[in-house]
């Protein structure tokens, strides 16, 4: 096991009588990549403030570093890069007067600084718009720029909020390839998401729901845990009324509709390859077409949670 | 930390001048306000709208009602048949002071018998009305001593007497600023205030602002220390502050003849207090409220209050006696103080120890409990 270098202790936040982060435990190991899903209000976002030094937890305890988040907060300060889900670099400076602002504020100067701002100007893709207003930037420059931003200072660990919120597909996919590059040269990296295939890009995912972390594996072990079994797609005419009569089969598990298409969950003998298809020709459905498809994260989120929450913003 | 806060000037500096309403709110409008206030708040009557009922109209009548109107305080606008119509000339704003003669003045005056005048005089606005009632109580108590002088002589020359009269002479000379222009009196409270305004409220918005745009949350979470960032925040704007003072004095006396009779650094120094002062208190709203909205507001709240009890419009001697002590809490007041005894009279240092006294233990502790409150929120 990666040296652990964020540790979460019955971590617990409460506003009132409301109880943001509900006694959460976990460790996060050098150079992981740690997803941490959930919707809209389960305390993704408190989690991480509180990790960040920007909120006291109410009890428990969590060390990032090796510091103590509450004795010892300007440590914890010192190894982190945070780039919050709202964009916060300042609108009315320039892309490098804010970078070199940053730099400041992290204790760099002299060539250090100047060559930190150039490579998160690189980062960024904007080393010939250092001279522009932030506020002209379009959405996606925004968020690489927070993010050459929260690395000004080579921190051995970045907690991003959100990062991807509002960014499009495209700028999506490279935004996790940088990611992925941090990861890999040893800087760890905390991210919040409420896209469900985006946490297929974590070693381990961390799952969200009211407060509490209900599942915490990697992307595999949540399928293979929460999603057992094999899953088939299922193309036939008749999908309408064969759901019904295939749920009564023994050996499966779970019918979804999928589009057109059905997604049969099925455990036992039905697992092996080809036997689901000899199956259903064998009941007459001669026109059936069988293939294996993976169990992807949201089937284990609606595992979790019920498909009651997805309309809360979760997928 | 020094690189740090460094930084956090620089980048205070860049914001404040790319934002050109910025610029205009902190040079422009000082001036502006200097000009307007100086010419407009002007607290000196004279040429007083008067009517005139003379139901007398006898060579002693037209002499008493000519002599009042002779010199700067009293413009005779018109004339009324009888005094009766003095309450409607008020109402219809035709005259601020109506004199009524009455009927027989001149020939009470003429026996020597005790003869009345009256003035009536619109109250509505209280101190041009004492100005007015007691310019013109003035000129009559001397036209009836003058009266008093001829009827002495006039009966000592008819028994033989030389007449020896020598009534007692008042001779005021008004010091420091002779004229009793109101601009020069004016001008170091209107200096006084602007400096709130200016520090105040670009200390609260500004870190109001960076709430509400979750940038004062990107700061937090780099290793800068609330000390550093509260040096970062106020020193941009103390400087700022100093050359705003200095700019309305110079065009205070450029303008309205502002004199600078004392040190110059006197000036600046209580002026150093005194914006620890009020970037503590800009610094304390910041803590305090949510966003630009209520920070705005609640400089207001302060605003007020600070320019009314300071003495610089209405005299603190006339406020209400539980009023006044509370008045030697507020910053503005002995800063308008200072500035007075340094430009017009020429006090040093010595001259001042209780203001400069007073003004860093306000400014002291403004700053010092602003600071604490905002490490406590910022935590």
């Amino acid at each position: 096991m990666m040296p652990t270098v964020v540790e979460v202790q019955e971590l617990t936040k409460r506003y009132g009588s409301f109880t943001a982060v509900d006694r959460v435990s976990f460790e996060v190991g050098r150079g992981e990549i740690f997803g941490y899903l959930g919707a809209n209000g389960a305390g993704k976002s408190t989690t991480i403030k509180m990790l960040c030094g920007l909120a006291a937890p109410t009890s428990g305890r969590a060390s990032v570093a090796g510091a103590d988040i509450a004795r010892e907060p300007e440590r914890v300060k010192r190894s982190i890069g945070y780039m919050s889900q709202r964009f916060s670099l300042y609108l009315d400076l320039t892309v490098e007067e804010n970078l070199r602002f940053f730099a400041g504020a992290y204790g760099l100067g002299g060539a250090r600084r100047d060559r930190r701002v150039q490579a998160a100007l690189e980062l960024a893709g904007l080393t010939d718009r250092r001279g522009t207003l932030t506020s002209a930037l379009p959405g996606g420059v925004r968020q690489r720029l927070a993010l050459g931003s929260a690395l000004l200072h080579e921190p051995p660990i970045v907690f991003l909020d959100e990062p991807t919120a509002g960014v499009d597909p495209e700028a999506r996919r490279g935004f996790w390839r940088v990611i992925r590059d941090l990861a890999s040269q040893g800087t760890t990296v905390f991210v919040t998401t409420h896209h469900l295939d985006e946490a297929e890009h974590c070693g381990r995912v961390g799952l969200m729901v009211d407060g509490k972390l209900v599942a915490l594996d990697t992307p595999g072990g949540l399928k293979a845990t929460h999603v057992p079994g094999a899953l088939y797609a299922v193309e036939l005419a008749d999908s309408r009324k064969m759901r019904h009569e295939l749920a009564n089969w023994p050996g499966v598990v779970e019918v979804e509709p999928f589009g057109p298409r059905l997604h049969v969950r099925v455990q036992g003998e039905l697992e092996d390859d080809g036997r689901l298809e000899h199956e259903l020709k064998h009941h007459g459905h001669n026109d059936a077409v069988v293939s294996r498809v993976e169990p992807t994260l949201e089937d284990v989120f609606l595992a979790l949670v019920g498909t009651g929450r997805q309309s809360k913003g979760a997928a | 930390m020094r690189l740090a806060l460094t930084a956090l000037i620089i980048k205070e500096f860049q914001q404040t001048f790319r934002d050109k309403r910025m610029v205009g709110v902190l040079v422009v409008v000082p001036l502006l306000q200097l000009v307007v206030l100086g010419y407009s708040v002007n607290l000196d009557v004279n040429h007083v709208p008067t009517l005139v009922a003379d139901e007398d109209r006898s060579v002693q009548s037209r002499e008493l009602v000519a002599g009042l109107v002779a010199g700067d305080a009293f413009d005779q606008v018109g004339e009324l048949a009888t005094g009766q119509a003095a309450l409607g000339a008020f109402e219809h704003g035709l005259a601020s002071i109506v004199i009524v003669v009455p009927k027989g003045f001149g020939e009470r005056v003429k026996r020597g018998a005790p003869a009345a005048v009256q003035v009536l005089v619109d109250g509505s606005d209280s101190n041009r009305a004492i100005v007015a009632q007691n310019a013109a109580t003035a000129y009559m108590l001397g036209r009836a001593v003058a009266l008093a002088q001829e009827r002495i002589a006039q009966v000592a020359r008819q028994r033989g007497f030389v007449p020896q009269i020598r009534p007692l002479r008042v001779e005021p000379r008004l010091l420091y600023n002779p004229a009793l222009d109101s601009a020069i009196f004016f001008v170091p409270g209107v200096a006084a205030t602007l400096l709130l305004i200016v520090t105040l409220i670009v200390t609260a918005m500004g870190l109001a602002r960076e709430k509400e745009s979750g940038t004062l949350e990107q700061v937090l979470v780099t290793p800068l220390t609330p000390t550093t960032l509260i040096l970062g925040k106020t020193l941009p704007y103390a400087a700022i502050g100093l050359v705003d003072l200095g700019l309305v004095l110079a065009a205070g006396s450029w303008l309205f003849g502002v004199p600078l009779r004392g040190p110059l650094v006197v000036v600046f120094a209580a002026g150093l207090l005194y914006l620890l002062a009020t970037l503590g208190l800009g610094l304390f709203l910041a803590a305090v409220v949510r966003n630009q909205q209520q920070a705005l507001m609640a400089a207001f709240f302060v605003l007020l209050p600070g320019m009314l009890l300071s003495g610089f419009v209405t005299p603190i001697e006339n406020m209400p006696t539980w009023l006044q002590p509370v008045t030697a809490l507020n910053p503005v007041r002995h800063f308008v103080e200072v500035l007075r005894a340094v430009l017009l009279k020429g006090a040093s240092f010595s001259d001042l120890t209780s203001q400069f006294v007073a003004l860093a233990g306000i400014g002291i502790t403004l700053f010092g409990a602003a600071s604490y409150t905002l490490r406590r929120r910022l935590g």
